[in-house]
């Protein structure tokens, strides 16, 4: 039996590295691994998603309804992520919005928060969210979104992979100067989520 | 330590497919890898750059992928294991060396890595390379897992090697960018045996080329051996999957949740056929189903293998329409294929319907400078051009405002397809490629245009970096993948291949930018631009230290936003003129803030948005300008002619915009196009209104009233509408058929025409007040100003102007006494009447005389005399007819059959006894609603202002229209403030030449010439011109920024019509 998880946010955000991180931790603790990311034209603004696949079986692909976690950075893109939901699949969304380029051309907001909630509701119950830009914020450096993220993974439990695990994969990745914000963006992540 | 460079046998790294590759290269021992990025192959040449140094392997960035296949092929021969990877569509373009080497055979192991991109994910077609296998008599290899990946390129080497044949490892993305864990063998320190020489075997001259063809057979069936050695299969059952590359690891995923009893076979050599154990497996099985993506390439040599072998299994996949042949294949599709082939698992879900989710497309990043080119190439070479576009970033400049893609084919074709088509239409195109892509294949492009000197514009965007593909390093650097490069100038080069018209321009600066694209526009002949600036997402990365750089934001009240938004004047309904209001502002760059209305707009009586029309004109909008300008001028054909224009004298440049010329320009295309446009009507309201005067202010208000809901009567003494502008202005300066269609649109919004009605006669205020709901006085100023003079014997004839102008009279020689525009109406219509003399007197002086400057050089030209400073004093007589005239210090005896009394109209105040008046024997009123005493009855025009233009008239009849609207609905009407009051100019004068047809060209030219001194009311340049992903609607519908996405580029600020986008925070 594998677990797959799905990461969705905007380019930029660091959904790649996550997938990274993550492969890494599982290939350290020995559990068979496939991350796949698809990436599009641009480096920056696009939407895009990797996909981690642990345990049984080596493909990445994760197909309609088959998401066991989605990870998502950005509450539009985990909107975009309900075919591959289920009712048993765990969402945990960072609020923190990204409009895309194409409303402001065609004259429209955002679309309302609770409406995206009320989408992902219809398909699962299990959708925890934080505000993940805040909590960056917090740790002291923005850019750390994605560590955040990764620390609220760590600290819902929902994968083969113990928090110190992922943690001692994304240290690795560190540049020296940053790992300090990065350690306090893990641990806010993960308080974050804690019941 | 780089991961890639561990070196302990058995370790275990999560690597992606292509860093895979790389890792199965460098424990192969190779001694050289190149190739050319192309997503989804560039982490496979970044991997060699990373490493290339500490593993003592040469490596490059080659300038396309037939120069990486020739040095590829040239270190194998030169002794050394070689490398080059690319995309699919890069190995079509190393096409022909591909065809040749398997002839020639390699001496060290050669491997070609082409990654495929089934569902065209960042291609513009997918294809099936594993046709090159027998096409060309290449071994191939086609992975399905990045350990694969990793097991194959080893294998590949030695593959080549034994067979002496270059092998083609095929992967897709799906494998590519798959990291999984790849158990590592040793590395291998790369070696170089030299390059023998052979030239029989070497140089594939014809006799040469067919002994080398006859060998060819051989050495593939010494490959057969590697690709039946690579088959597996595994499992029991009936049925057998035959799968290979990418779907084989998601088919046996899928099977793995399943209950044995199917066979799984694989084959990740794909050519040569693996025969062997293919025989075995169909022999022993009833069904076989293939699971392989796009063509059925193993299906078929499948098929064509039973045929052979006489064997009977039923093949089921594409070919039985099981399974598709487009794009990738997700688990979804092959449980589909599964299940139906096979009926093996349950049938597969169908994907739930989710409403749709609002696109997020790529987008050039914020402060790209490529946006910057295309804003600026757009700008200069208009919306009609053709622009095509090429292979780089930049292909997302196809979408959204910026809108370059006429066409697209592939790597330099942007330059080919604009020489192309303008070779065949004759039409000047536009052509764009970027710089690692003129490097690639641009080059040659530019040549074959240079050489034909083709009728086109070639834009090099260069960014100084292969950025698309993850920032490789382009010829333009000095020091690539550790290694010294020579820095290669793009200019040098273009101007080398012999290109005479050549620029380089930083796109940052969007004034410049546009200037120079319009050169080379104006240019005959192929010009060249190339736009540099760096990549700032690059500059980033690479910087060491940190960039702080200031982000900026809208200010709300500056944005979309002008002075007279309260006014609600419905002028600037539509969009378009952004553009050239941005252009202006790009083109007179100012410190100041644009002003929240234009100096020419506050003075113009109709607070008609001058800058408005102007920019729609520039921008070819017609009718954009022609709905603005009605939407404001009640009687367009007439104002556009007879205006006195005082907005020309607030015009900051040095020769005013020619207002009237534009607004003429407009109104002969709506009549030669047909055009027509009502402006906004309220629903009718049951009140009537008595209008009283027909001429300008009377038509004005019946107008505006009739709009505003009002049931309107308008009476007037004479037979037709129209008053002074039909009696009072010559046939010269306002054509009868214009004022007929400004009447015609006035009457025609259901205006009821009552003539032969004169009030104090026919008809009396009490009675109208008492049958109308309010009145509108529009009588005007029907006496005519007299002038006392001493009739003499003999003496000359003596008419008041209007009188002149109505009649038919004749005389030898004229005097006009006044110098206003009634007097010179009078005089240029004496000269058309046949006068031998007209000469017009006047008390003021030259400069200070009442008319239009352009009227009185107008009548000069004509041959009007005109003597200022004389004041008439008596006629004289006795058979020397003439006017008896004092100057200053003398007195002039001015001969003369004839003389216009042209001094000006007094109104009759004698039928509104009741209303009271000033002591000027005018009307009083209230300034902002044209009230008189009494309160349902307004008045305007000559009546309440003295001898007044026809447009200050207009005014007056439309804020009368306000004012009535204001007292008979009070606060349920829109505009609860009254119209702006304009800034009184007297008329005086004017620098301008008479108003005259413009030819399209020239009014466009001349629109162009709008600084554009104030805000825009409607404007949407950040978001319909630039597209920057930084903007976005907030809740209220405000244009914001982002902080977090600006890259504090300013180019937004720079090109902002209001002046709303400012610097906040960094470095500002």
């Amino acid at each position: 039996m594998s677990s797959k998880l799905l990461v969705v946010g905007v380019g930029g955000q660091g959904v790649l590295t996550i997938g990274r991180v993550l492969g890494d931790a599982a290939t350290r603790a020995g559990i068979p691994v496939a991350v796949g990311q698809l990436h599009g034209m641009s480096q920056r603004g696009g939407s895009v998603q990797a996909t981690v696949t642990m345990g049984d079986g080596a493909s990445a692909f994760i197909g309609a309804g088959e998401a066991d976690v989605v990870l998502g950075l950005e509450p539009l893109e985990v909107s975009r992520a309900r075919p591959s939901m289920s009712a048993r699949t765990q969402v945990l969304m960072s609020r923190g919005r990204v409009v895309p380029h194409t409303l402001a051309q065609r004259g429209e907001a955002y679309p309302d928060l609770e409406t995206l909630r009320e989408g992902v509701r219809a398909i699962t119950e299990h959708l925890l969210e934080l505000d993940g830009p805040a909590t960056a914020k917090r740790a002291g450096d923005a850019r750390a979104l994605n560590t955040v993220m990764l620390g609220a993974l760590a600290g819902r439990d929902v994968l083969p992979l113990g928090a110190e695990e992922i943690w001692a994969a994304l240290e690795r990745r560190c540049a020296p100067r940053t790992l300090d914000f990065n350690r306090r963006a893990f641990e806010l992540g993960r308080e974050a989520v804690s019941p | 330590m780089h991961p890639l460079l561990i070196d302990i046998a058995g370790h275990t790294e999560c690597l992606l497919g292509n860093e895979a590759i790389v890792r199965g290269a460098l424990e192969s021992g190779v001694g050289f890898a190149c190739g050319y990025p192309g997503t989804p192959s560039s982490e496979i040449t970044d991997g060699f750059a990373q490493v290339a140094v500490a593993r003592d392997i040469a490596f490059e960035y080659s300038v396309n992928e037939k120069i990486a296949l020739e040095m590829a092929f040239a270190a194998s021969l030169g002794g050394a294991r070689s490398i080059c990877a690319m995309k699919h569509l890069g190995l079509m373009v190393a096409g022909d060396p591909l065809s040749t080497i398997p002839y020639i055979g390699v001496r060290a192991g050669l491997v070609i890595v082409s990654a495929g991109d089934p569902s065209c994910h960042t291609s513009p077609n997918e294809q099936d390379q594993r046709h090159l296998g027998p096409m060309l008599h290449i071994p191939t290899l086609d992975p399905s897992t990045p350990q694969e990946a990793y097991e194959l390129t080893r294998i590949a080497f030695d593959l080549s090697e034994r067979s002496r044949l270059p092998v083609l490892l095929r992967a897709t993305t799906r494998v590519c960018h798959t990291r999984a864990p790849v158990t590592y063998g040793t590395l291998r320190a790369p070696e170089v045996r030299g390059f023998e020489r052979d030239p029989r075997q070497l140089v594939p001259i014809p006799p040469n080329a067919r002994r080398m063809r006859a060998e060819i057979g051989p050495r593939l069936e010494t490959a057969r051996a590697t690709t039946e050695a690579l088959f597996t299969r595994r499992g029991r059952g009936p049925d057998v999957v035959l799968t290979a590359g990418s779907p084989a690891a998601t088919t046996a995923e899928i099977l793995s949740e399943l209950p044995d009893g199917v066979v799984l076979a694989t084959m990740p050599g794909v050519f040569p056929l693996p025969r062997g154990p293919l025989l075995d497996l169909l022999g022993a099985t009833e069904r076989v189903l293939v699971l392989e993506e796009l063509s059925p390439f193993v299906e078929d040599a499948v098929l064509a293998l039973c045929a052979e072998a006489r064997l009977t299994p039923r093949v089921l996949g594409k070919r039985s329409g099981h399974l598709p042949t487009a794009f990738e294949y997700t688990p979804d599709i092959i449980r589909h294929g599964l299940h139906d082939a096979l009926d093996l698992g349950a049938t597969p879900q169908v994907p739930r319907p989710i409403e749709p989710v609002p696109p997020r497309p790529p987008v050039l990043c914020a402060g790209c400078p490529h946006r910057a080119s295309f804003f600026a190439a757009r700008a200069a070479f208009g919306e009609d051009r053709l622009y095509f576009n090429d292979i780089g970033c930049y292909t997302l400049g196809v979408d959204g405002p910026l809108g370059v893609g006429d066409a697209l084919l592939c790597m330099g074709a942007g330059f080919t397809l604009a020489a192309g088509v303008s070779r065949v239409t004759g039409e000047r195109t536009v052509g764009f490629l970027g710089d690692s892509t003129f490097f690639h294949s641009g080059m040659p492009a530019l040549l074959d245009a240079i050489k034909q000197d083709a009728n086109m514009v070639a834009v090099v965007l260069d960014n100084e970096v292969t950025a698309m593909t993850g920032f490789q390093e382009s010829p333009l650097v000095e020091v690539s993948a550790g290694q010294p490069s020579r820095r290669v100038s793009i200019e040098g080069v273009v101007r080398a291949l012999g290109a005479t018209h050549v620029s380089t321009v930083d796109p940052a600066d969007l004034g410049a930018t546009i200037a120079a694209f319009e050169r080379a526009r104006d240019a005959s002949g192929l010009a060249v631009v190339v736009a540099e600036h760096p990549c700032p997402v690059y500059a980033r990365r690479i910087a060491t230290d940190r960039v702080e750089s200031p982000v900026f934001e809208v200010v709300t009240e500056l944005c979309a936003t002008c002075g007279r938004d309260e006014l609600r004047c419905g002028q600037c309904t539509t969009h378009g003129q952004e553009r050239a209001m941005s252009l202006a502002r790009l083109r007179d760059p100012r410190d100041e803030a644009p002003q929240a209305v234009a100096p020419c707009a506050t003075r113009c009586p109709l607070t008609l948005c001058v800058q408005g029309y102007a920019s729609h004109i520039a921008a070819g909008q017609y009718q954009d300008a022609f709905e603005l300008i009605l939407s404001r001028t009640p009687l367009p054909h007439t104002v556009c002619r007879v205006c006195h224009r005082p907005c020309e004298s607030a015009c900051v440049l040095d020769a005013a915009v020619a207002t009237n010329d534009l607004k003429r320009f407009v109104m002969d295309w709506a009549t030669e196009t047909g055009a027509s446009w009502t402006p906004p009507r309220a629903k009718p309201n049951g009140r009537r209104i008595a209008v009283v005067g027909a001429g300008p202010a009377g038509l004005a208000a019946a107008h505006d009233l009739v709009l505003r809901g009002y049931g309107v009567t308008l009476f007037d003494a004479a037979d037709a509408p129209g008053g002074l502008l039909r009696t009072g202005i010559p046939g010269f300066r306002l054509p009868p058929d214009a004022l007929d269609r400004d009447i015609e649109g006035v009457l025609s919004l259901g205006v009821e025409f009552v003539g032969g009605m004169k009030l104090g006669t026919g008809l009396s205020l009490e009675r109208l007040e008492a049958s109308y709901d309010a009145v509108f006085l529009g009588l005007g100023a029907s006496r005519p100003r007299r002038l006392d003079l001493e009739p003499a014997t003999g003496g000359p004839q003596v008419a008041f102007a209007l009188d002149y102008l109505a009649a038919d009279t004749q005389a030898e020689r004229v005097v006009v006494v006044g110098g206003g525009n009634a007097g010179i109406d009078a005089a240029r219509t004496a000269m058309r009447r046949g006068a031998r003399s007209v000469i017009v007197v006047f008390p003021e002086s030259l400069a200070t005389m009442p008319a239009l400057a352009d009227e009185v050089a107008s009548a000069e030209a004509e041959g009007v005399e005109l003597r200022a400073g004389l004041r008439p004093r008596t006629l004289a007589g006795h058979g020397a007819p003439g006017l008896v005239c004092e100057g200053d210090n003398e007195t002039t005896i001015l001969a003369a059959e004839l003389v216009v009394i042209a001094i000006g109209q007094v109104p009759d105040l004698t039928p509104l006894r009741a209303l009271e008046s000033t002591a000027d024997r005018l009307l009083r009123v209230d300034p902002d609603s044209r009230r008189t005493s009494s309160p349902t009855v307004f008045a305007g025009g000559d009546l309440v202002g003295g001898p007044r233009t026809v447009t200050d008239a207009i005014s007056d009849g439309q804020r009368a229209a306000w004012g009535i609207d204001a007292a008979l609905r009070g606060r349920e009407i829109a505009d609860q403030r009254p119209p702006p009051r304009h800034t009184e100019i007297p008329p005086g004068p004017s620098p301008r030449s008479p108003s005259r047809a413009l030819s399209e060209a020239e009014a466009q030219t001349e629109a162009a010439r709008c600084l554009v001194c104030g805000r825009c009311g409607n404007c949407r340049a950040c978001l319909d011109l630039f597209g920057c992903p930084a903007f976005f609607l907030d809740p209220t519908g405000a244009i914001r920024i982002d902080a977090e996405l600006c890259d504090g580029c300013a180019q937004c600020a720079d090109l902002c019509p209001n002046g709303a986008i400012r610097a906040i925070g960094g470095g500002a």
